[in-house]
């Protein structure tokens, strides 16, 4: 019926002998959407690399629009009509809107031999191509004043300004609110009827199903599965995709939270960012907090944790007042913080795996006078905490924590903060960009810190997560505590409609 | 199959090519790269000027490497942060000045007195512990790029120095202070016992405390650093204050050895500082070096200089080469990084 | 009420350089009136003409995040090899043509070593920096050269400004175009913002690096000129530590060393400016001569401390922005 756009035919690739794609083969047609799934290390992101013109294939064929397709570099791949978009965007942020679109070709005009932009044409040009995708912005305005929501878009309308005829998505809306994810999703729905053909990928199976006409399924650099999405449920996307069924999303809970209070926060205010939180975490309590992106959960955490100071307020920390903002205080006092942003802020990506694990603990493996750190001790503990969190890594002195697969970095986040027994865990985002495998033995940790007594303070914007693992959940809008339900009472309309008070407002 | 009596002979000829193959790797390689390419250099240059081997220049070499040395320990601690301290320097003639305006019996505030040489030292250490202080705290806490603090501190003390003493150098120095430049306990020279302490407590801080460990976790990933609990910025001032201390002994041991405060001592061996650290391998960019690169660094720049002077270049040949060995190390390294990114 | 207030906190710290320079020239203009005749503004600019072109070559550098130690001793290389020309009996017009032939020759040395070998600028720079004053010794024989004959065509008037002051004025112009309106200087910021990203986005980015530091070349040489035609001196000292004049004017100008960030005009043109003021001033109030380095070193760290400050406010407001939308 339509027409095939883009096919691959026994696409092989290895990196030094390891095979990371075999024989993989796939059919794109002209306005199709084509959803990818698979855990970290399937395969994934060399398959779409190889596409784009970042890798080269070992062996196996592409055509594109009947032609053979092997860019040498990414600027020839989007040349021929395929626009990569990657998770973190492309974009410069210190140019505008409009310098962004054409920044690899220029139209120039040339005042006594001085090729000159012609700033005009771009300016117009830019304009037609963001109302096509509803992004009201001005084509002036730098990169940098947009949201994560605005630069997707203004990297779709670029694509479209090269009049791709593929456009490949790498995990569009991990930094997206989930409004900015539907205004996402109608786009592409538009785009899909101009007959624009999309190749999808994403650890949410959800969106994938709800957004994609065709599925795909990797494990192991193979094709495991693949066809038109009604022949998918989740149940059997992830069972694919893990290679075993999957008997539940979620481990049941091993222990009810006690009645002692460890973090308590009483009207806690900042101007401009929190107003009058307050809420208690118990013993083996595992509290969700739900919001938008951009509710102030994430600034929350921060305070907690003292990162970022308060005006207002009090925290208390098994019972006594926190007052100077200094996390190494907060440590030293039983608090926990895994960062949303692990890049940036969680791990020290050039370092081994054991010096990362090692880090937060230390001085604790000083010995007092003169200082020196117990070198061969603090190792041994480093190796028993990633036992406890089952990292796979082949060496913990020699690999850096930069080649590890998402889940297993966030693996070592968790063990460098076992060896600090911490009573109070604050998780921002703790499942974020990892495969569903990866997360269940996140929640299992998670589970296992909550029965062995710690407070947990799970931040999270997918409501089922937070369902599925809480005691309690708190949804955040605006700054503030709009509501506050029992495991009993989890009603995921009512999450929506608290984090979404902005339509009660005038 | 060959025979087996045979087997030894194809072993010998076959693994000649392959283990020096590996020796080779080995060598270019090892952490001690540096050291061998000294030794390397050495011995292309010995044939040309045969005094270089001569127990005097070596000793000239030891002794012309300790106050560098010193330098460039601190520079390390600075550079593994991620940052740059290119107020050395203005560090080196300040105190130079301010310990022999104490110690000077040509109207000393202390002239005569016994306390002079201990107060006079004690000053110098303040003095550079005081500009690393500052330093510390305008770029951690005020959060300013370290290269735009350290230059323009660079700048205002080297300038204070030069005010202070309107140019002029300040004779008249003890002899209890000038014979820690020349004097020894037994055969061992004081300048080297000083520069030893300096480098073995500066690779244990480094290698084996805390604050050494975070200043790593700091060159890595400052952010990162925080939130793991680091002290982020009480981290970063004991680097700068490492490396004004350091640069302070350096200012000793000049000061020392040539007899007089001279408010312009060391200004043109910045670059060679720099220059010295990241050759031996501590990267610029934090989160990367030792001490022990540091030295054999240090050993090489020295070289260098000292084998020019004896092959009688003149000093704008020397400088010539002088760029030329950088930039070939330079090369050398990033051609190592290369090869070992491939493996 | 708390907003207008940051605003104007803002609104101050945006415009630091220029508040700065108004500030140092408005003091200066107190304490002696004449300061602000216009024979001693005139010579203010032709005074920063040498620094500020090296400052506007330097500005390139700096945006795609590399650093040019080496523009000292290219201006003293190129200064010394005019002079030494001029000092045989050639025309000024080949020894100027020459003298800036080995600017662009020497950037094109230091591009070729950092975008081919992948060596890193800053290594590369101090390098060719000792072997450029070497080579420049070497040819002067490290003594003194005086070419009286060329104060005349540094003092040379056209339309009644001094040449000086029109090369300065034309290069700067010229470099804001290039940036600010050219695929080159667009590509530039790119490169600075993410070296990375500008690659896959299919810029060239070997060539856009090795012309930038060509550029620099280019405009050190042009700055040991200017300085040799106002002097009418070789001096083995000529461009010693330059290099941190230049950086430190442009950066007073908001270019970041970071990359990506900063304006040849007004910035790098004002910073310039703002040091020469600074030592003209001096001068001017006949400080001793001990006493420059120490302010224009205050100056200089005073206004990179306001820049520091800008950023940790700008964060702070960013941040502020959740409940904005909630009241109002």
């Amino acid at each position: 019926m339509s027409d095939t756009i883009l096919e691959c035919r026994n696409v092989t690739k290895s990196f030094f002998g390891v095979p990371v794609l075999r024989n993989v083969s796939l059919t794109l047609k002209a306005g199709r959407v084509l959803g990818i799934v698979g855990e970290n290390g399937a395969g994934k992101s060399t398959l779409m690399n190889i596409l784009g013109g970042v890798l080269r294939a070992d062996s196996g064929s592409i055509r594109l629009g009947g032609r053979n397709h092997a860019p040498q570099n990414p600027a020839e791949a989007f040349r021929d009509g395929i626009a990569f978009i990657h998770q973190e965007l492309n974009l410069f942020t210190n140019l505008s809107v409009a310098e962004n679109m054409f920044i690899a070709a220029f139209p120039k005009t040339r005042i006594v031999r001085l090729p000159l932009i012609r700033r005009r044409e771009i300016r117009e040009k830019t304009r037609a191509l963001l109302a096509s995708v509803d992004l009201h912005v001005s084509a002036e305005s730098l990169v940098e004043d947009l949201s994560p929501g605005e630069r997707q878009m203004v990297e779709i309308a670029k694509a479209l300004g090269a009049e791709a005829r593929i456009i490949i998505l790498d995990e569009p809306t991990t930094s997206l609110s989930s409004r900015e994810t539907q205004r996402l999703f109608s786009i592409l729905q538009r785009l899909r009827g101009q007959g624009i053909s999309m190749i999808y990928i994403s650890h949410n199976l959800g969106d994938v199903l709800r957004l994609c006409d065709d599925i795909l399924i990797l494990r192991d650099g193979r094709v495991v599965g693949e066809g038109p999405k009604e022949e998918f449920t989740l149940e059997r996307m992830i069972s694919l995709m893990v290679g075993r069924s999957m008997d539940q999303l979620y481990p049941s809970r091993s222990a009810r939270p006690s009645g002692e209070i460890v973090l308590e926060v009483k009207s806690l205010s900042e101007p401009g960012i929190l107003e009058n939180i307050a809420f208690q975490l118990y013993k083996g309590e595992i509290l969700g907090i739900s919001g938008l992106m951009g509710s102030g959960r994430t600034e929350l955490a921060r305070i907690l944790f003292g990162l970022d100071a308060f005006e207002r307020g009090e925290i208390l920390l098994n019972g006594e007042p926190l007052k100077r903002c200094s996390p190494h205080k907060r440590i030293h006092r039983g608090m926990a913080f895994l960062t949303e942003d692990r890049r940036v802020e969680g791990l020290l990506m050039n370092a081994s795996v054991e010096d990362n694990i090692a880090l937060v603990s230390l001085p604790s493996f000083a010995r007092a006078l003169p200082g020196l750190v117990n070198r061969p001790e603090m190792l041994r503990a480093a190796g028993r905490a990633a036992k406890a969190v089952r990292l796979q890594c082949s060496s913990l002195s020699r690999q850096t924590a930069k080649t590890l697969s998402g889940g297993n970095q966030q693996k070592v986040v968790l063990a460098k903060w076992l060896l600090e027994k911490p009573s109070v865990f604050v998780l921002d985002e703790p499942t974020r960009g990892i495969d569903v495998g990866a997360k269940f033995e996140v929640y299992r940790i998670m589970d296992e810190l909550a029965a062995e007594g710690a407070g947990i303070l799970f931040i999270s914007s997918e409501i089922e997560e937070l369902m599925g693992m809480c005691d309690r959940i708190l949804v955040m809008a605006y700054g503030e505590i709009r509501g506050c339900m029992a495991r009993t009472q989890f009603d995921k309309e009512k999450i929506f409609r608290d984090a979404l008070m902005e339509n009660l407002l005038p | 199959m060959l025979p087996k009596n045979h087997g030894n002979a194809t072993d010998l000829t076959s693994s000649v090519p392959v283990r020096s193959r590996a020796v080779w790797r080995r060598l270019l390689f090892s952490e001690h790269f540096v050291l061998y390419l000294s030794v390397l250099y050495f011995l292309a240059v010995w044939p040309f000027a045969p005094r270089l081997a001569s127990p005097r220049n070596l000793l000239d070499i030891f002794s012309n490497m300790l106050p560098l040395l010193s330098v460039a320990i601190g520079q390390t601690f600075v550079l593994v942060t991620a940052g740059i301290d290119l107020s050395v320097t203005s560090i080196i003639a300040l105190s130079s000045v301010f310990g022999a305006s104490v110690m000077t019996s040509d109207g000393g505030l202390l002239s005569g007195s016994i306390l002079a040489v201990p107060a006079g030292i004690a000053v110098m250490l303040a003095t550079g512990v005081a500009i690393g202080l500052l330093n510390g705290t305008a770029i951690a806490r005020l959060r300013m790029p370290p290269f735009m603090v350290t230059l323009t501190t660079m700048m205002f003390f080297s300038g204070f120095a030069v005010w202070l003493t309107g140019s002029q150098k300040i004779s008249g120095l003890p002899r209890a202070f000038v014979g820690l430049g020349v004097g020894s306990v037994g055969f061992i020279p004081y300048p080297f016992l000083i520069a030893a302490v300096l480098a073995t407590a500066a690779h244990v801080t480094l290698s084996q405390t805390v604050v050494g460990r975070w200043i790593y976790a700091i060159g890595h990933n400052a952010r990162a650093a925080r939130v793991s609990g680091v002290r982020v910025n009480r981290t970063v001032v004991f680097a700068y204050a490492a490396s004004g201390f350091c640069a302070a002994v350096a200012s000793v041991l000049y000061t020392a050895r040539l007899e007089t405060g001279d408010p312009v001592l060391g200004q043109r061996i910045l670059l060679d500082i720099i220059a010295a650290v990241v050759i031996g391998g501590t990267s610029l960019f934090g989160g990367k070096g030792k001490v022990l690169w540091t030295v054999f660094g240090v050993l090489f720049i020295t070289l260098i200089d000292n084998s020019l002077i004896m092959l009688e270049f003149s000093h704008f040949t020397i400088m010539i080469v002088k760029g030329a060995v950088i930039l070939f190390a330079a090369l050398m390294d990033a051609l190592r990084n290369r090869l070992l990114a491939a493996q | 009420m708390t907003t207008r207030k940051g605003n104007i906190v803002l609104f101050v710290l945006n415009n630091a350089p220029l508040i700065l320079f108004a500030a140092v020239f408005g003091g200066f203009a107190t304490l002696s009136p004449k300061f602000l005749a216009v024979e001693n503004l005139v010579n203010i600019l032709i005074q920063s003409a040498s620094i500020g072109i090296v400052a506007t070559g330097m500005t390139f550098v700096l945006l795609t995040a590399g650093i040019d130690l080496s523009v000292g001793s290219i201006m003293f290389l190129s200064a010394a090899a005019a002079g030494k020309l001029i000092a045989g009996g050639q025309p000024i017009s080949l020894a100027f043509a020459v003298a800036i032939a080995i600017g662009v020759g020497y950037g094109a040395i230091n591009a070729f070593f950092i975008t081919r070998l992948k060596i890193l600028p800053f290594i590369v720079t101090l390098s060719t920096q000792f072997a450029g004053r070497g080579l420049s010794l070497l040819i002067t024989q490290t003594r003194a050269m005086n070419l009286p004959r060329l104060v005349e065509v540094g003092s040379s008037k056209i339309l009644g400004m001094p040449a000086p002051v029109w090369l300065f004025g034309a290069v700067v112009v010229f470099a804001h175009v290039v940036l600010m309106k050219t695929a080159f200087g667009r590509h530039i910021y790119a490169i600075g913002n993410d070296a990375e990203g500008a690659k896959k986005a299919g810029i060239n980015t070997t060539r856009v690096v090795f012309l930038v530091y060509v550029v620099s070349g280019l405009c050190a040489a042009m700055g040991g000129l200017v300085y040799l035609s106002r002097l009418g001196l070789v001096s083995p000292k000529l461009g010693l530590q330059r290099e941190f004049a230049a950086i430190a004017a442009a950066v007073l100008g908001g270019t970041s060393l970071f990359g990506g960030r900063g304006k040849v005009l007004p910035g790098t043109f004002l910073g310039a400016a703002l040091i020469q003021t600074v030592e003209s001033g001096l001068v001017f109030i006949k400080a001793s001569e001990y006493v420059y380095p120490l302010v224009t070193s205050f100056v200089i760290f005073f206004a990179v401390f306001v820049d520091s400050l800008r950023h940790v406010k700008l964060q702070q407001l960013k941040r502020r922005r959740i409940r904005v939308a909630a009241t109002g």
